[in-house]
């Protein structure tokens, strides 16, 4: 991201934000609630675009993209919300094959596939459980597994442990651990002092919309 | 488009018209109404101007000669109608002849004519037959302009009367039909929009993980498009028992009126209903949607 600036209407959301982040990489994003995490989130996916600046994720201008290209930057992408975003009457299984299946892949390659991520995230055995039936913790290894499975180049969580106690929390970041050791890059929004704390990775600290922090083996900085 | 890819988007389309079945039936029976009064306006209008047509096909040219006319100069003149471009036959009709006719009209009042005693006031005629409707408007005043002929006239206003009727018909039906298909459209992309609107967390989603906004689309295209052949399917059906039923009424009581027959009238007008049917839900799920694609 290269001198970012967002505004909502008359509210300055991020003002200058210049951040580089490196393939591989794991990075949370700190700063008190309406700091602006969550516009930093959205605009690595072009859920929303910036006033002004540019930015470029797994080196695809992302402001001058075309929107018939968004569906495929966002393949290289998986997101995950604090909330989920199961749906409901859908099995695990079922939850997971969506993401292949929508974006048009063969059959025969996506029951493998997704057999295989639900054994990463450890819930196979629930894999004709509706979402419903599963514990948050649960839920949100689905959420995961669905991010993972068309193998992206870069997971973008917004709060992904915000509704779970902080043992499923520490599970869930044991998830994530493994997914960055394999090489893909993370970004993740977190209120979570003592998982920031715990992993000693790269934090951006937000407040105010600017970055006033960047350090790269990082506590979460603030006194709860 | 995979295999897997067509099986899915049946598969949903599927379950979607069946999971808001009484709106998909609500649906699918205004569009059955809607379809079938622009089906039989299509047909009555089809029907005039195909009466009218036949009618004018049918008229010939009445050339009435002056009283004073010898048989000579009818003899002649028979023989220069005969000789005009076009003409097809010439019926010749005596002035005893004309009178005689004129008898067999009046039926039972025939002592009517005893009033007029010895006289007899019917000129003496021919019936002129042409071989093209646009014949008759060109050749009946070059008749009236020949030696001897009083008047020469053709059935103009049934014809003209007839074709103006049909052009209201179909004037009529249009403006109807507009608003009918703007209704129909109303219906079917509100339809479109509640299943839409029942999937919205499903649409987020396909878009977080990149599906393309053709692929988001195609399931609620079809299910419009189901919605609208149905619906299509159904008004046929009436039409066709409908059209069944007047023409065996028309042949036993109105035998003469000429009505266009079933086959292959109905195939094509069975054809453009379901095209219209298809392309209106069609249209009503594309424009529901372009809402909920801005994601």
């Amino acid at each position: 991201m290269n001198n970012v600036s967002k505004v909502y209407g008359s509210n300055t959301a991020l003002t200058d934000i210049n951040v580089h982040i490196q393939p591989g990489e794991f990075v949370f994003v700190v700063g008190p609630s309406g700091a602006g995490k969550s516009t930093f989130i959205k605009l690595c996916f072009r859920e929303v675009l910036p006033s002004s600046g540019s930015i470029f994720v797994n080196g695809c201008d992302v402001i001058k993209m075309e929107p018939k290209e968004i569906p495929f930057m966002r393949r290289q992408l998986g997101i995950i919300f604090q909330d989920y975003r199961l749906l409901p009457d859908r099995t695990v299984y079922e939850n997971v094959a969506f993401a292949m299946e929508v974006i048009e892949t063969p059959h025969r390659k996506i029951k493998r596939r997704v057999l295989n991520v639900l054994d990463l995230v450890g819930l196979r055995r629930r894999a004709d459980s509706f979402p419903g039936e599963l514990s948050g913790g649960e839920q949100q290894r689905i959420a995961i597994a669905r991010a993972i499975v068309n193998d992206p180049l870069l997971v973008i969580a917004d709060e992904p442990t915000g509704n779970l106690d902080p043992e499923t929390s520490w599970d869930i970041m044991e998830i994530f651990k493994e997914i960055n050791d394999s090489g893909t890059t993370i970004v993740m929004a977190t209120h979570d002092k003592e998982i920031v704390d715990g992993m000693g990775k790269r934090v951006l600290a937000i407040e105010k919309g600017r970055i006033v922090r960047d350090e790269q083996h990082g506590g979460y900085g603030y006194e709860l | 488009m995979s295999f897997s890819t067509k099986e899915y988007f049946v598969r949903e389309t599927y379950k979607s018209v069946r999971r808001n079945g009484f709106m998909s039936a609500a649906c699918i029976s205004t569009v059955a109404v809607s379809l079938l009064i622009l089906g039989l306006f299509l047909l009555l209008s089809l029907n005039t101007n195909n009466l009218a047509q036949y009618l004018e096909s049918q008229v010939q040219i009445s050339v009435y000669m002056e009283d004073s006319c010898t048989a000579d100069e009818l003899k002649a003149t028979e023989a220069t109608l005969k000789k005009l471009p076009g003409v097809v036959k010439v019926t010749a009709i005596s002035r005893e002849e004309a009178k005689k006719r004129f008898e067999e009209r009046l039926g039972d009042q025939k002592q009517l004519l005893n009033a007029l005693g010895e006289s007899n006031p019917f000129p003496a005629s021919f019936d002129v037959q042409v071989d093209s409707p646009e014949r008759i408007k060109e050749l009946t005043p070059k008749i009236g302009e020949l030696a001897k002929v009083e008047t020469a006239k053709f059935g103009r206003e049934v014809v003209e009367q007839l074709f103006s009727l049909s052009r209201i018909i179909r004037f009529g039906g249009l403006i109807l039909v507009f608003f009918l298909a703007m209704g129909t459209l109303f219906i079917i992309s509100n339809t479109i929009r509640l299943t839409v609107f029942a999937r919205r967390k499903e649409v987020t989603i396909m878009k977080y993980v990149g599906a393309t906004d053709w692929f988001i689309r195609w399931p609620f295209l079809l299910e419009g498009m189901t919605l609208g052949f149905l619906g299509a399917v159904v008004a046929s059906f009436f039409l066709d028992s409908v059209y069944g039923a007047m023409l065996g009424r028309i042949h036993s009581t109105l035998a003469f009126l000429p009505m266009l027959p079933a086959t292959p009238l109905l195939y094509y007008v069975t054809v453009f209903l379901l095209l219209i049917g298809v392309g209106i839900g069609a249209l009503g799920s594309y424009i529901s949607l372009r809402k909920f694609l801005r994601v």
